[in-house]
């Protein structure tokens, strides 16, 4: 490596700021686990790698990836556009419970999650006009559409099913390609929920839209300037229409594949989101609007949340459950706290007058 | 406070044509809701499996009436007072109070129990918000308040008793509580003052880690062996608020209700009639202005959110000092609650007082409807995010008066109303 290529190399992780220390941190503590596992496997830090090189992990990390990456897509997009989605978990909440209901009537998952994310999308749809038609303050209005999810969801459930909880339904069933689903660990990659693949796609088609195409000028002009955009000859309200609605459309796919993964919707407490649509809030600042920085915060928080759950399983450390459950929680303070203040779009959270009225 | 200051401190508060209309909103944003709510509690009952028609609308049965929903909601809450036999639609005329009904039923114990708290958590969340601080933690901090009282008075309690011990106790429950809920809030205080992250996001999480790390100390270090359940041993009967006028076994202290509004209006005060009160509204209208004047931006977050997670927390005291007795895991959702009753209240502590009542109303009500009836309490859940959504958009309510009324007509109202 030439000199000068090194340099450029430094200065790319110096523009990459906190994120490049954060990624450096994890591959250090990850190869320093690899280390001890590979040298003292009877240890616990030697449990952890165990846990952390098996398949299922991969599996677990990648499924519980689902609602975070397509609710952070989803918030990207309104948030370039202006509009500030802090309800992503209301949507998600939302999809989630309607995904399984109508798979119970219909008894078609599909026709299940289409109905998910129909309701997503009409909750964003309500939440765009409140926002843009209305100029409710955008954070309140968000605020609200994730509180009415948070009432409305164990309402009908308990309405429709007696209780906080619905009713089994038939799930995703995971989509397995042969030969390469029997690689070790990066296996999970080949036997999972199509929705799986379907994030990947999202994640490019997002990156693709957002950089390449009309849509994604507008979006982010929308965000940055919108009086030029709207001297352009587009309309501002429109292009932000179509952002939140997008970000419902996302969070709608993310919400009902949550739930139609376990073929249930939870509604006790927090719901069965519990806080996702917060941490693909965190996930896709962390990831500075870019969707495939999001992705890769998402795999971090998803990735935590499965050596979390296997931890609890495995008793490795003999640290209580309640506890360890907190520990995706903390982090996503901590890295909120490390990226701290994020360059918002120029005109987020700002309504817009068009000339024109 | 300085003369200018206070001139300018007049002018906001006679631009005040906006506390009537704020008034008028929050009462728009209440009938829309329960508007929606009827037209909800219509729909669940279409959906309602084996449910028997409680009426019917043009030959479509309604598992569900709503004017008996909204009549036990609202009326059961204080103990059904009205006499069946009061029908003056009908030209029935009785005493409009039902016979053998007790003003001091249990019932209405239960609403003024639950208003208590609501005004600790509804002003908690409305001195953040008027700082212009969005503290969605006030659960979180409710929960730690409520278990820091808890843990520290069980071991003390049977060595101080009678009534000094009950007053030295209280007044150490209700400070712990505040202090335990205070220092909780300045972790989210300290990371948005210092290093810019979103107060919105690290409260919710830290909501969750309060919840977990409760139910940690509870299940595993002070548990009540003789329970199931996740709670502590109760608390001695001398370390909780005595009932007045109220029956002893009604969960339900007027003391405590009396110490809830003192806090109110000493908050109010707070707000408006000191230093710290006025670098909080101002940082809350305009930061930038704020810090050009002289505010520190910091200082004024931290402390914000500091007296907020307290007052949360001396909420949680009161709800194991007045309510519970002991501490249990699954505290109710007294901390969003706040956040309604906050923004009905337009942030006013004064205002909180009343929209704290309503809320209490509806809380207990609740209780009432799904005794009664087959709709179940989530009901208000719902309620509670249409009342923000309504009250977040004034410019619908705006809309909708200028249709009704014409422009021409409110020429000269103008230069009041636009400046909101």
């Amino acid at each position: 490596m030439s000199e000068s290529s090194l340099r450029s190399a430094v200065s790319t992780f110096h523009e990459l700021g906190i994120r490049a220390y954060v990624a450096l941190a994890t591959v250090l503590f990850l190869a320093f686990i690899g280390l001890v596992g590979v040298f003292n496997p009877e240890s616990s830090l030697g449990a952890l790698f165990d846990i952390l090189t098996d398949k299922s992990t991969l599996a677990s990390a990648l499924r519980l990836s689902v609602p975070i990456a397509f609710a952070a897509l989803g918030g990207i997009f309104a948030e370039k556009s202006g509009v500030i989605n802090i309800g992503l978990e209301g949507l998600l909440i939302i999809a989630a419970f309607f995904g399984v209901y109508a798979t119970d009537v219909t008894g078609n998952v599909w026709i299940g999650m289409g109905t998910g994310v129909l309701a997503s999308t009409l909750l964003s749809g309500l939440f765009g006009v409140v926002c843009i038609e209305y100029k409710a303050d955008q954070i309140i209005a968000g605020l609200a559409v994730w509180l009415i999810a948070l009432g409305l969801a164990p309402f009908l459930s308990q309405v429709i099913y007696n209780g906080p909880n619905t009713e089994s339904v038939s799930s995703l069933q995971s989509f397995t390609i042969p030969v390469l689903a029997d690689i070790p660990f990066f296996g999970a990659l080949f036997s999972a929920s199509p929705i799986v693949y379907l994030m990947f796609i999202a994640v490019a088609a997002s990156w693709y839209t957002l950089n390449r195409t009309a849509f994604g000028r507008w979006v982010i002009a929308s965000g940055e300037n919108p009086k030029a955009l709207d001297t352009a000859g587009v309309s501002v309200s429109r292009v932000r229409y179509a952002a939140v609605l997008l970000s419902g459309v996302l969070s709608g796919i993310g919400g009902a594949a949550l739930s139609l993964s376990l073929g249930q919707f939870i509604g006790n407490g927090a719901t069965m989101v519990n806080g996702k649509g917060f941490i693909a809030i965190v996930a896709y600042l962390f990831g500075n609007y870019n969707p495939i920085g999001a992705m890769l915060a998402t795999l971090l928080f998803a990735g935590l949340e499965a050596v979390q759950i296997a931890l609890q399983v495995g008793d490795v450390f003999a640290i209580p459950q309640s506890l360890v459950r907190t520990i995706p929680y903390i982090t996503v303070v901590v890295v909120l706290a490390l990226v701290g203040h994020t360059r918002l779009p120029a005109a987020a959270g700002d309504h817009y007058e068009s000339g024109e009225e | 406070m300085k003369a200018p200051d206070r001139l300018v401190d007049l002018f906001v508060r006679l631009r005040g044509a906006s506390g009537t209309e704020r008034l008028l909103i929050s009462l728009a944003a209440l009938f829309l809701s329960m508007l929606v709510g009827t037209v909800l509690i219509l729909f669940a009952g279409l959906l309602a499996e084996n449910g028997q028609p409680a009426m019917s609308v043009f030959g479509i049965g309604f598992a569900y009436n709503p004017l008996t929903i909204f009549d036990k909601l609202f009326l059961g809450a204080f103990g059904d007072p009205l006499n069946p036999a009061f029908r003056p639609l009908q030209g029935e005329f009785a005493w409009i109070i039902r016979p053998g009904f007790d003003p001091l039923n249990g019932q209405f114990a239960n609403t003024m129990a639950e208003t208590t708290v609501l005004l600790f958590a509804g002003v908690a969340v409305a001195i953040a918000f008027r700082a212009g601080i969005f503290n969605i933690g006030a659960q979180g901090q409710l929960v730690v308040g409520a278990l820091a009282t808890a843990l520290v008075l069980l071991p003390i309690a049977p060595h101080i008793t009678g009534p000094v011990g009950t007053i030295v106790l209280l007044t150490l429950g209700l400070l712990v509580g505040g202090l335990a809920g205070g220092a909780f809030a300045a972790i989210p205080g300290a990371l948005l003052a210092y290093l810019e992250a979103n107060e919105v996001i690290t409260t919710i999480m830290l909501n969750f880690v309060a919840t977990s790390t409760a139910l940690y100390l509870v299940s595993t270090h002070f548990k009540d062996p003789n329970s199931f359940a996740n709670q502590t041993v109760a608390l001695p009967d001398h370390a909780t608020f005595p009932s007045f006028i109220f029956a002893a076994r009604q969960d339900f202290s007027v003391l405590a209700l009396l110490f809830a509004i003192v806090s109110l209006v000493a908050i109010w005060y707070l707000l408006n009639h000191t230093s710290l009160g006025y670098d909080i509204r101002t940082s809350g209208i305009q930061p930038d202005a704020a810090e050009y004047g002289g505010v520190n931006a910091e200082r004024t977050i931290l402390s914000g959110m500091v007296l907020s997670g307290a007052l949360a927390g001396i909420g949680g005291a009161v709800y194991v000092l007045m309510i519970l007795g002991n501490f249990q895991v699954g505290v109710p959702s007294y901390g969003f609650d706040g956040i309604t009753v906050s923004i009905l209240a337009g942030n006013n502590p004064i205002g909180v007082g009343f929209a704290g009542l309503l809320f209490g109303v509806l809380k207990s009500g609740s209780i009432v409807v799904d005794v009664g009836t087959d709709v179940p309490p989530e009901l208000v859940g719902v309620l509670r995010g249409l009342i923000i959504l309504f009250v977040a958009m004034p410019e619908f309510f705006r809309m909708f008066g200028a249709r009704i009324i014409p422009d021409s007509q409110l020429n000269g109202y103008d230069e009041v109303t636009d400046d909101e």
